[in-house]
């Protein structure tokens, strides 16, 4: 929990560019609502796949919130590298509304097993079942997320609206060439850049 | 009604706004932290002030992840039975603890603020005031 109400002096901070504290840039034409359709026409299944740093954790903090407002529940579940097993027990969940959305981030972690087990579960509850990946797997296809310079550097200005711009675009290209197209590890590098040329404006000649 | 309408004073600590400089809203460990909070009462629009919460927390800042804390924490709610009233001001007043202390480090900040939420019918208003705790300098840039 963080007050989030205080400014930060840093635009690249932690509670800044946390999943959920920007809001996600769509292509033109896509909403948060169009993927619920979508969701809706491939029968509540859907994978969310994209790259490492590329915006799936932050396109999730904008799409639960989507399905609660459109009268479903969700039950989250993120999984880390290495995490090859659910972190909760399934039958320990309890009576599941039939419109209940479970929501798995780094499905690919999991094994076959826990696959299948989260597979089957969800097909006998008739619960949907959305999943972010880093390379397709076997589900509807709900959205890609890419990275480009172009999106880096929207999200730049996003984020350095109402702050003064110690960050050009030499820098936001130069930082996502060094991260190699990862959003996250880009908006990390920036955090330094920008700390460092705002100290030295601020200490005294 | 929006955070504007909610001012927070420390007393005998000025500037009572904006960023601290020098030793402006400067404690150190051990010293009381006192001061009030008015509300204007003619941004309720007529609508009633259920509840009124005030914190001094400190929170961090930064790169990786962050913590907060709450040092210390009141409340007066009318489903409690206290009255509020917005035409007067409030007083608090803390012992401000010994850590931990303001920092501004590059990666990790240390920040100390006296937090007021007020609520309003369904909406919460915050304002924050930040102060200093102790001294620490900040730290020197390696030079890479």
């Amino acid at each position: 929990m963080t007050p989030d109400t205080a400014p930060s002096e840093n635009p690249f901070s932690t509670r800044r560019i946390r999943p959920g504290a920007v809001t996600f840039l769509f292509p033109e034409g896509q909403s948060c609502r169009g993927l619920i359709e979508r969701l809706r026409r491939n029968g509540w299944q859907g994978e969310i796949v994209g790259p490492h740093g590329s915006g799936k954790s932050s396109l999730l903090a904008c799409f639960v919130p989507e399905l609660h407002r459109a009268g479903h529940e969700t039950v989250r579940v993120e999984l880390h590298d290495g995490q090859r097993r659910l972190p909760l027990k399934l039958r320990k969940l309890g009576r599941l509304s039939p419109s209940t959305v479970m929501v798995v981030d780094g499905y690919e972690q999991l094994g076959p097993w826990g696959r299948f087990r989260l597979k089957f579960f969800c097909r006998r509850r008739r619960l949907g079942l959305v999943i972010t990946s880093h390379v397709p797997i076997d589900f509807p296809k709900l959205f890609d997320t890419v990275s480009n310079a172009e999106t880096a550097q929207l999200l730049v200005d996003r984020l350095l609206e109402g702050y003064e711009r110690l960050i050009d675009e030499r820098d936001v290209l130069q930082a996502y060439a060094r991260q190699e197209g990862n959003l996250r590890e880009m908006l990390f590098d920036l955090y330094d850049v920008y700390e460092s040329r705002r100290r030295r404006q601020s200490s005294p000649a | 009604m929006n955070a504007s309408d909610i001012v927070i004073q420390l007393d005998g600590k000025e500037p009572a706004e904006g960023p601290i400089v020098g030793r402006s809203r400067s404690y150190e460990p051990g010293e009381i932290l006192s001061g009030q909070y008015t509300i204007d009462a003619t941004s309720l629009g007529g609508k009633e002030l259920s509840a009124v919460e005030v914190s001094v927390l400190w929170y961090s800042e930064g790169k990786g992840d962050e913590d907060l804390d709450v040092h210390e924490f009141w409340r007066k709610s009318t489903d409690d039975g206290d009255f509020i009233d917005p035409m007067r001001p409030e007083r608090f007043s803390t012992t401000l603890p010994r850590s931990p202390l303001s920092y501004d480090g590059l990666i990790v900040k240390i920040r100390w603020c006296v937090r007021v939420r007020a609520f309003v019918g369904r909406r919460e208003i915050v304002a924050e005031l930040g102060f200093q705790l102790g001294n620490v300098p900040p730290p020197e840039e390696v030079e890479q």
